[in-house]
């Protein structure tokens, strides 16, 4: 099945100031992203997949190398892509319900449609009733959720998630997992994630890009093709370890008993 | 400062008084009663030392002259009139400073080149006591009001501007950069998160800049002045009377104390979502 190109990478080079000169991190990196995939990007740590991360949401400006957005070429994704980390980034002094807002009140959208919308979101991710709570109240989870509604609030073309999930405990993470999973299969939404996380990555993700070597380069991409997308339906899938040996051998980790 | 005063209160508030060691003694009104005695004790104290012959009248002055000092200066006005005056320059100085202060503060974070430029001039000017500056200032501005007030406002600005500055510049990366993914402008990174984060910062300095306030008044009036409780302390003092010098310092306590208060409610006004509830709450 062809699939339309939504996002594409070509030879994007970044190099940092070190203490010993210019550093380069990425070097020459290229992938591609489908209209609706959900693509991983897993590799060693400070193999500078944060640093891809923020070239595609237009924090960090590429060295050299093009950014092709359906078919056209453009210099960033700001305002096309919603992005969330492994902090909340929930704004203190504002509430759950001024929170979500930022989105449309960055945009300068009208106000009361997005309050209906907020609300209609907080209702279905079963937030309701804490709209006026200061984000401190709140259990990590709810706080993660929130935040995860502020992403979807915008409408973004991609969600750009930098490891949403890795400080939560297990069970709450598997519960988010599947509300991202539902969420982006209703709204028709292109997720790129970034995590260090095999098992997520294997769970969650249509295809897995592999970072690798020093600077980096995409060392493969994987498809993986599971009966089940949900979080715990993925995992008991006969093919579920295969991937997830198959990428730890990627990245060099011993997974298996020599005999 | 604050911060103790916040984390006693909420302690008091959510301590459970059958699992503490001083369940009787530690409310407010036992913690008052036991405030009012010790200093019930120490003025008694001090009058009988001074009755006894321990201490001498002439040089400590004595509580019951004290009282004296302050009743007949409140009804005949004169000492209200000294009190309004300084409250005046006090309240003028630090409202000015800190506005001044705070917003060119803030101000700084839009160009780091203008910050880096003027950062050593910043400091060289902090690092001179602002009080040298009174006699230029009262050349400058003469002897009534507005050089007082201008004093006040050369010790509160600096501390504002730079506890704003500061502030403003370590203003959470991650969220500018959430703030820039959602469309926002500098305008609104500005509004939206580098002035709200740094209020807690700014509001900290206001309870340090109402004391400068109070440094910038009465040492303006030590100066040359008319009026004033600074006037009224420095004339009396020069004329060995210690009575009116301590009931002018008492009303300089008096209006502090208050001020302190004043502060404190507008900074749980402005700051609610620090007064929040949290589920994390513990005791040390």
């Amino acid at each position: 099945m062809a699939q339309d190109i939504q996002l594409r990478l070509r030879s994007i080079r970044k190099s940092f100031d070190g203490q010993n000169g210019r550093i380069d991190v990425l070097k020459g990196v290229d992938f591609d992203v489908y209209e609706r995939d959900f693509v991983s990007i897993i590799g060693p740590s400070g193999c500078g997949k944060s640093t891809v991360f923020n070239i595609v949401a237009g924090l960090l400006a590429p060295d050299d190398g093009d950014i092709i957005y359906r078919h056209e070429r453009v210099s960033n994704l700001r305002g096309r892509v919603g992005y969330m980390m492994q902090r909340d980034l929930l704004f203190p002094w504002r509430t759950v319900l001024e929170n979500i807002m930022l989105g449309p009140e960055m945009q300068r959208l009208p106000k009361a449609e997005a309050r209906d919308n907020a609300m209609e979101y907080l209702n279905t991710f079963g937030l309701a009733g804490v709209e006026n709570a200061y984000p401190k109240m709140l259990s990590g989870g709810m706080r993660q959720r929130v935040a995860l509604i502020r992403t979807l609030l915008t409408d973004p073309d991609i969600l750009l998630l930098d490891e949403p999930f890795s400080a939560l405990d297990y069970q709450t993470r598997l519960y988010l997992e599947g509300v991202l999973v539902d969420a982006v299969e209703t709204f028709n939404k292109t997720v790129i994630l970034v995590t260090h996380d095999i098992d997520e990555a294997v769970a969650l993700s249509k295809r897995v890009v592999v970072l690798g070597g020093k600077p980096s380069q995409v060392k493969s991409v994987h498809q993986i093709d599971l009966g089940s997308r949900s979080p715990v339906g993925a995992r008991s899938d006969p093919h579920f370890s295969e991937y997830f040996h198959t990428l730890c051998g990627e990245l060099d980790i011993q997974t298996k008993v020599k005999q | 400062m604050s911060r103790a005063t916040a984390l006693s209160r909420s302690r008091a508030r959510s301590m459970n008084p059958r699992r503490t060691r001083h369940g009787l003694i530690n409310t407010s009104l036992g913690r008052g009663l036991i405030q009012l005695v010790s200093v019930a004790a120490v003025l008694a104290l001090w009058q009988v030392g001074v009755e006894m012959g321990w201490v001498s009248a002439f040089m400590v002055g004595a509580p019951r002259q004290i009282l004296k000092v302050l009743v007949d200066g409140i009804v005949s006005g004169s000492l209200l009139v000294d009190t309004y005056y300084t409250v005046v320059e006090a309240v003028l100085g630090f409202v000015i400073g800190t506005a001044l202060g705070s917003f060119a503060g803030l101000a700084l974070w839009y160009s780091p080149l203008v910050a880096r430029l003027t950062e050593p001039f910043l400091i060289a000017i902090n690092s001179v006591p602002k009080i040298a500056f009174g006699p230029i200032v009262i050349l400058w501005f003469g002897t009534g009001l507005v050089s007082k007030v201008a004093l006040a406002v050369s010790l509160t600005a600096i501390v504002a501007l730079i506890a704003a500055y500061q502030a403003a510049k370590t203003a959470d990366r991650d969220l500018q950069a959430l703030l820039l993914t959602l469309g926002a402008d500098k305008n609104q990174v500005f509004f939206n998160l580098v002035v709200p984060s740094s209020l807690p910062a700014i509001i900290a300095t206001f309870h340090i800049n109402i004391g400068f306030g109070l440094v910038g008044a009465v040492v303006g009036e030590f100066i040359s002045s008319e009026r004033g409780l600074g006037h009224l302390i420095f004339t009396a003092s020069g004329l060995y009377d210690l009575n009116t010098v301590w009931a002018g310092l008492f009303m300089l306590m008096l209006i502090g104390f208050l001020l302190y208060f004043v502060i404190d409610f507008i900074e749980r006004r402005l700051l609610p979502w620090k007064e929040a509830a949290t589920a994390n709450a513990f005791h040390v």
